[in-house]
Parts: structure tokens; sequence; C-alpha cells
């Protein structure tokens, strides 16, 4: 329909954007180096990852990756005081910040070109010489169990609905607990072991520097001879992580009093950015479900014809804070990804019609494979909509950072490959990666509901849930909810697990 | 990690304006207005983006001018209905469209605005306009699709009532206002929300009166040329009729006494305290009004005295965070913090009018006062990096004075602000004006 040539154009106009180069020929690490010099940029954008993670927590110390990444990024050096820091950031109106995940750390900032130099001290004293004061490491540490006991499980139901799945699927692993720790774990955390922990793994072999936009030359040796004085320790943080195979349909509520179910619900997948099928797939969760988009199928069902919530989407990815963004937001690469399906709250008298609702609508698809024209509509919308996922250095840096994890070799510019290799996909690609790596009979759920005996009941059961409009639907809509209402999905009673929000993310 | 209470306050999708200054005329971008004889403006900024462009449509209606009783929260719930279709373009075809060509597309609403927004490929711009107008002119939708969308609504007000910000957000407003329509949130209020459905003969009316050219602005910027826009915009938009209906606000009488409120979370959460003092209109040639927002930094910011004493030296906070918006009409500057302990609320309350107190008896430095303004010069430029960046972040400067003057306006008028400006807006920031909402959970 539209004028391949000039979108051709669109695509080449990106990539000539970009002047990549990756190290790739060092001989010691694979690459250590992710720089994309745009010499028009005002701004220069800073990306630095270790190679380390949450999963490299000791037992019992969980949260230790997330505290002394934290007291890097947000407190004093043996420079400067924070307070200090905060007032030299002031003027060039900008700030450094982390991003701990799984299986990796990033330092990232950005600064006008003009406060270049300034900015490269400032950021660099925070890897390089972290002061790890008590004041700093008692606030941190304050914000962090708030952030858990209080943000986490009262706050957002649906951030709560995710973590929660996350941990259920990778328990037993060095995945099943969340980024910023446990509540006991945090609290047996000392400074001594931070001191450690900073010595250990944020050493001169764990390290890659991204950097992109406006620098000059000189900068990336710069940082380089820097990061270069970090101790010249030697650690594995590879951690294999086998989750359990699942054996049917799986559930923990989170039970706590509140006024709407939020469900989550997956399983692992064994495809990661860069293989073949994670093309296929990506074509497949984004039709079934694309984050934030009304054009998404789960959305149409759950939400445009039955306004049961706010939205519906599905994801190979982990997805961090779909609750407030509607981009994917790079750095959170991870050996272990889920297919996921995230309703957001419904009203408990509608949490059983919708979950048997989304998992009808899995098992259709799984089923019957997509239809050639939906194949051909949905490469169509992603081969433009992923444009916008990168949209400033920053992003399009943090991206190219996630390629180096993953291995992509996506020639400096990861959109422009999705794009490429999204518009390669054959329909029968596509089906063949649905059937080999979705399916509907053995998944976990967790779900945060009020009244979890009465729900679990109802599971177990296969209780009938009707569902009544204020207004009228088209006929499409009762045929279908006829089905819906009495879908049966095998809940077993030993496989339901109730827990008081209390007791999430404690240890 | 909760630092973003701001974006909490403004409500539904939250996008509050960057700051609009800096010096020596700093936009560095050419731009052009121009207006259609029926009176809708088009704000074009051509600007290098690699083919990607951003297309806004304000409306200059909000919930700020939901005044009728029983209708809070209607501003918010018509934007969802714009996605419900035309006889042209039914709602299931826009989709398709819009899938076809991978835009981005999603809107907002706030207090004083709502906004449509749409990044795409410059050579689909005709298509989008196409769209965009018809939907302005010619929305249609049957009364199934309008209850099933208040489903989605309220399953958005569930949504956001779970956090402690909203409360604290909502009660704050309804404390500080008696008579002007800022004292509902955007949302609106919870029975309101449930009466949605039976307002859809309503909904047309709120759409004639309000969904009018001259009540409305295009915000245009990326790889544009402005008379490809102009050729274009002549053509699908001229067949739209003026007939903009101004809204009954009722202006707030001076408040002359201290307010307080105390409200409770249903749920677990360190107490919250909200500090609202009245605040003018916004205007981006007013020193008192450019002063006002300033004092939110200089006093409450993250080089301020109090944060430095508050949350990193006796650590009683979790954070503190100014919100001093830009209004339409007179309303809040706005201190948000989240206490550690239950005693220090009264503490944590008092150090904050002290610290307004500061700024009264005495003059701010003048360095920190050239930090700032440098630092707004910064964030200013560094906030214009693409094209959505530069709509998104004007949009709110943009919808409330009508036009994209204000920016030089603003720059001019923060170069000329002296410590004693500062002292002058202090001082209007006194009991009298304030209102204090404190907020404790149940758990």
């Amino acid at each position: 329909m539209k004028n391949t040539t000039k979108l051709q154009l669109l695509s080449l106009a990106l990539l000539l954007s970009i002047a990549f180069t990756s190290n790739l020929s060092s001989k010691e690490k694979s690459s250590d180096k992710v720089i994309m010099k745009i010499d028009a940029d005002p701004l220069v954008a800073y990306n630095i990852w270790f190679k380390v993670g949450s999963v490299n927590d000791p037992k019992g110390k969980e949260g230790l990756a997330y505290l002394t990444a934290q007291l890097m990024s947000d407190a004093s050096t043996t420079k400067n005081e924070y307070s200090g820091i905060l007032e030299l950031l002031y003027p060039m109106a900008t700030s450094y910040g982390t991003k701990v995940d799984k299986e990796m750390i990033t330092f990232q900032g950005r600064v006008h070109k003009d406060n270049i130099k300034k900015y490269n001290e400032l950021f660099l004293d925070a890897i390089l010489n972290p002061a790890f004061k008590e004041d700093d490491f008692n606030r941190v540490k304050n914000n962090t169990l708030n952030f858990i006991k209080n943000e986490l499980r009262y706050s957002s139901d649906e951030e709560l609905g995710k973590f929660s799945l996350y941990n259920f699927v990778f328990a037993g692993t060095a995945y099943e607990h969340i980024m910023a720790g446990t509540v006991e774990g945090l609290e047996s955390i000392t400074l001594k072991d931070i001191k450690d922990f900073h010595k250990n793994y944020f050493n001169k072999n764990n390290y890659v520097i991204g950097l992109g936009g406006g620098f000059d030359n000189n900068l990336v040796e710069t940082v380089k001879s820097r990061l270069d004085k970090l101790a010249d320790s030697k650690t594995n943080t590879k951690v294999d992580i086998k989750p359990k195979s699942i054996n049917g349909l799986e559930v923990v509520i989170v039970e706590k009093e509140n006024n709407s179910t939020a469900i989550s619900f997956g399983f692992p997948i064994d495809v990661l950015r860069g293989d073949d099928d994670f093309f296929a797939l990506a074509l497949f969760s984004s039709w079934f479900g694309e984050h934030r988009n009304q054009s998404s199928h789960l959305f149409q069902v759950i939400r445009g014809e039955r306004g049961l919530n706010y939205g519906d989407y599905a994801y190979i990815e982990r997805y961090l804070n779909g609750g407030s963004v509607s981009k994917p937001d790079p750095n959170n690469a991870r050996n272990s990804q889920l297919f996921e399906v995230w309703l957001r709250p419904v009203q408990h008298k509608h949490r059983h019609f919708a979950l048997r609702a989304a998992m009808r609508e899995l098992k259709l698809v799984v089923d019957n494979g997509m239809t050639e024209q939906q194949v051909e509509t949905t490469k169509r919308f992603l081969n433009k909509y992923s444009i916008h996922w990168a949209a400033t250095t920053s992003e399009r840096l943090g991206y190219q950072v996630d390629s180096e994890f993953y291995g992509v070799k996506d020639g400096g510019n990861y959109i422009n490959y999705f794009r490429e290799r999204i518009k390669n996909l054959t329909a029968e690609q596509v089906n063949n990666a649905i059937k080999k790596h979705i399916q509907y009979n053995n998944v976990k759920f967790a779900m945060i509901t009020s009244d979890a005996e009465s729900f679990k009941n109802d599971l177990v059961n296969n209780t009938a849930s009707p569902i009544e409009y204020d207004s009228p639907k088209p006929e499409e809509v009762y045929e279908a909810d006829k089905e819906i209402s009495t879908f049966k999905l095998n809940f077993k009673a030993d496989k339901v697990t109730i827990i008081p929000v209390d007791k999430m993310f404690q240890k | 990690m909760i630092k973003n209470i701001i974006a909490l306050a403004v409500g539904i999708f939250a996008m509050s304006s960057i700051s609009l200054m800096s010096a020596d005329n700093v936009f560095p971008y050419k731009y052009d207005v121009n207006t259609l004889e029926n009176g809708l403006k088009i704000i074009t900024v051509p600007m290098p983006s690699n083919g990607i462009v951003s297309y806004f449509t304000v409306v200059r209606t909000g919930s700020r001018d939901e005044y009728e009783v029983g209708k809070t929260g209607f501003a918010h719930f018509f934007e969802h209905m714009m996605f419900r279709g035309t006889k042209k373009y039914p709602g299931t075809v826009y989709d398709s469209l819009i899938i076809s060509i991978g835009a981005d597309g999603n809107a907002y609403t706030t207090d004083d605005y709502t906004a449509y927004h749409l990044n795409l490929a410059n050579e689909d711009l005709d298509l989008v306009m196409e769209l965009e107008s018809d939907r302005f002119q010619n929305l249609s939708y049957p009364e199934p699709d309008f209850k099933t969308e208040s489903g989605a609504v309220y399953g958005e007000y569930r949504k956001n009532i779970t956090d402690p910000g909203n409360v604290i957000w909502e009660k704050l407003k309804f404390t500080a206002f008696d008579k002007h329509t800022y004292k509902h949130s955007t949302i609106g209020f919870e029975e309101d929300i449930k009466a949605m459905p039976t307002l859809f003969e309503y909904s047309k009316e709120f759409y004639s009166r309000y969904y009018r050219p001259e009540n409305c602005i295009l915000f245009i910027a990326g790889d544009i040329k402005t008379s490809d826009i102009l050729t274009k915009a002549k053509k699908y938009y001229s067949p739209w009729k003026r007939g903009y209906v101004t809204p009954k606000i009722e202006a707030e009488p001076a408040q002359t006494a201290p307010r307080s409120e105390k409200v409770t979370y249903d749920g677990k959460t360190n107490p919250m305290l909200g500090i609202g003092y009245k605040t003018a209109a916004f205007d981006s040639k007013s020193k008192s009004s450019v002063s006002r927002e300033l004092i939110g930094d200089l006093a409450f910011g993250s080089n301020s005295e109090l944060y430095k004493k508050l949350y990193l030296k006796e650590q009683k906070v979790q954070y503190i965070s100014p919100y001093f918006p830009q209004n339409r009409d007179p309303f809040l500057s706005i201190i948000f913090t989240m206490v550690n302990d239950v005693n220090d609320i009264s503490y944590v309350e008092t150090e904050i009018q002290k610290a307004v107190d500061w700024y009264q008896t005495n003059l701010v430095d003048k360095k920190k006062l050239e930090d700032l303004k440098k630092r707004q010069k910064y964030g200013f430029l560094m906030g214009l990096d693409t094209p959505d960046n530069l709509t998104g972040g004007l949009a709110r400067t943009v919808a409330i004075t009508g036009g994209i003057e204000a920016i030089e306006d603003y720059f001019k008028t923060l170069e000329s602000i002296t410590p004693q400006d500062i002292q002058n807006e202090a001082k209007k920031m006194n009991a009298s004006q304030r209102t204090v909402i404190e907020l404790k959970g149940t758990k």
C-alpha cells in the first residue's frame, strides 16, 4: 500500500546518521566498547555496562547488587559529598543513574556537550571512587525497603503481579528474587558486604563502555583509561538459570484487600533476541498484545469489545515499568525470558471471565495459528512502529548495548536490523515458531486479589463465570461469551497457593 | 525510585511541561504560526529528524472545563471516545489504518487541555491529516460503544487509586478549591465516573461545544515543510465549522485562612504531606509568575537546603518534590513529600514552611539563581532532542497560552529575574494561602 522506496530511504537515513564502531577485534575480550558517534548531536549519552546483576547476590543477601549500584550512583564519592555532586550537576540540568537488572548493571546519563568535561569527571568518579558512607547506606537501604514494603506490596498491583509471576516462574533459581532484593536480605546487608561486592564485581575486566552522540574522539580513550583503574579482579558472573518445568496450570494468588484483580501469566521460552525464532515470536506477540496499543488482539477482545479493563498485553521479553512507559526501556537484557501476558486490573466480579477470555484467545491462536493477512498487517505495523522505540541517542545506545549482550550482529543499528528481519518473515515461519514455543497447557499464573479462597474454588471447580453488560453488544460477542464463561481450565487445588501480600518479597 | 510524584499528580498520561527557559532566545528552531479562516491555529517546527514527525492536536479543554455538576472526568472520558471512529472511518478502520503505517499514537488529558498525538513517518502525513481532521469534525459512535468505553475508564480509575499519590492529589484539590473546577482531579469523582454510561447525549453536546477549530491547535514538528502542511491543512480542516462555547467556570474566591485536612489511604504507606499555596495564573511576561516557578526549584529542588537537610542529612523523608505547574487559571504551587516516621509529620511540615519563610526574609544567593537559570537553559535544550520530546514538552505552554510565543517571552522574563523578585514572590506564600493535606495508610 505504501511506497516501499520511501521506506527504504527512511531506513537508510536512520542507518547513515550513526557512525558505529564496535571494538570486536579486541584480543582479551569479545568487545569492550559500543561507540555511536553522531557529530551533529549536541548531547552525549553514557551507558557503562557491568556484567553483573542481581543473580550475583549471595544467598541471604538479596539486594546486594542493587544497593551497591545505588550507592555508586546516588551517593557520595571519596572526592565529593553527595550534596556537592548534586550542586555540581545542577547547572548542567542533568544527573546520572543506574539500572540494575538480573544480569546487567548499567550506569547511564546524558549531558549537553558544552558540559562534557565536568560531567565526565563526576560520572566516572561515581563508578571509581564511591565513598560507601554510613549515612548514604542508611538512606538508600531505607528507601529500598520502603519500595518493597509499601510501594510494591500496596501501591501498584500491576507491578506486584508481574514481579510475583517472575518470582514464581523462576523459583529455586537466581532469578527468584526481584532486583531490589528481599526484606530480610536487605536487612542483613552490611557496608562491608557492599565494599566487597564493588571490589569483586565492578572490576576492570568486567565492563563495556557505551558512548553516543557528539563527543570528541579522545573521550573514549579517556573513559577507558580511567575505568581501567578499577580493581583487577576476575569474577565469573555468569549464572545458569534453569526454571523448573511447569506441570499443568500452577497458580499463586497474592491476597490483599483491593478493588480489582491484577492478572499475569506465562512460561519460560527458550528464545532470545537475535535467535531466528525471536523475530517470528516478536511478530506474534505484537499482534497478540502489543504493549499499550489498541491494535493488539487481546486489547480488542477484553477492553475494546467488552470494556473490562484498561489494557491487555503480551511479551516475549521482560518489559519493566509497563504501567508507566509506552516504549520498551532497554538494558534489562537476560539469558532467560518468559512469554508473558498481562491483564490490567479487572473488577473482581470479572476476574474469572477475563482470565478465561485471555486463555481462550491463547488457545485459539496456538491451535489455529495466525492468518496470512494478520501476519502481513503486523509486518507492516512493526516495520514503522519499531522506529519509535529508539528515538533518542540514549535509547539507541541502550539498544546497541543490549545487542552486545545478546551477540546480535546487527551492523550497529538494532532497530533497522529488527525491521529487516520482520520484513522477511513468512506466515509459515511465524506459525511454526508459535507451534514450537507457545502453548497453553503448562502455564504459571500470578494474581493479586481479595477473597482469594473463593477465587481458588472458582478456578478449581471451573465454576461458570457468566458476564452481564450495561449496554448491548454485537451478537458475536454474546456468542463468544457463552464459550468463554464455561471455558475449561484445568486448575488443581494442590497447585493453587495463596500468599498474604505481606509475605511477598520477605525472604 | 519514586520521585515521580509530579507525574502522578498531573493525572492521566501525565506529562509536565519542561521548563521553557533560557537566555538569548534560545529556542533553536525556526517555527511558523499560521491560522486558517475558521480559527484553527497551526504551529510548525521543521527540524532534522530522519523522516519522523510528531503530530499533536491540542484541544484547549480539560478537566478545568467540567463546570457542570456530575460531569467531572468527562474531558478525559471523551478523549477515549475520540478513538471510536466516524462514519467514514469507523474505529476499527481508523485503527487498521494507523496500524498499517505503524504510527505511535495516543492521547492524554490534563486539567487545562487534552492532547492527541502521533509519531509517524513524514510520508504518511497526508493519511494522518485526513484521519485526524475527520475525527475532529465527524466523530460518530453508537451508544453501546460509549457505554463499553466507560468500563475502560472506570478500570483506569481503579488502577490509579491504588496509588497513595493519587489519593492525596484528589484531596488536596478538593480542599484547596471551593468554586473553581480545579476542585476535582482530571480522572473525576468516582461517582461521576460510575454514572458516565448515562451521558451519551451529553457527550455529543461536549463535542459540539469544545471540539471546534478556534479551540484547537495543530502543533507539528519534525521533517516537514510548513508549506506542505498548510496545503494539506487547508484541504482537510477548512470545512471544520466554528462554534466554541466558553465554559462557565466560576472564579475561585480569594483564600483568607489556612486550610488543612487529613485523608487515609486504604493500604500500607509511609505518611505523605501535600502542601499547596495559591498561585496566580501562568503569565510568561510576569516576573511574579516566573519567580514562583523558580522558588519551587530553589526552595525544594535537589539543590535546595531543605532537600539536603530532610532527605540527605536527617533522612526524615523518602523524597521531597516541588510541583509548581503552569496553569491557565490560578492554581497551586505544591510540595509533596513522604515522611519516614509518623512522629515526624509536623516537624517536616514546619520545616517546609520555614524554607518558604527563609525566602521571604532573605535574598537568594546570586550564584545559586544564576545556576538555576543555566539549568533551565540546558534542561530546555536537552528536552528538544526529538520531535516528540519537543511537542510533548511544549504542549502545555502552547495549550494554556494559545500559542508558542510565550516561550521567548518566558526566556526574556527569566533573564530579568533578580533575588529581590524571588523574595517579593515568596512573600505571597504565606499561611493564609496554604492548604495542607496529611495522608496516612490504614495498615
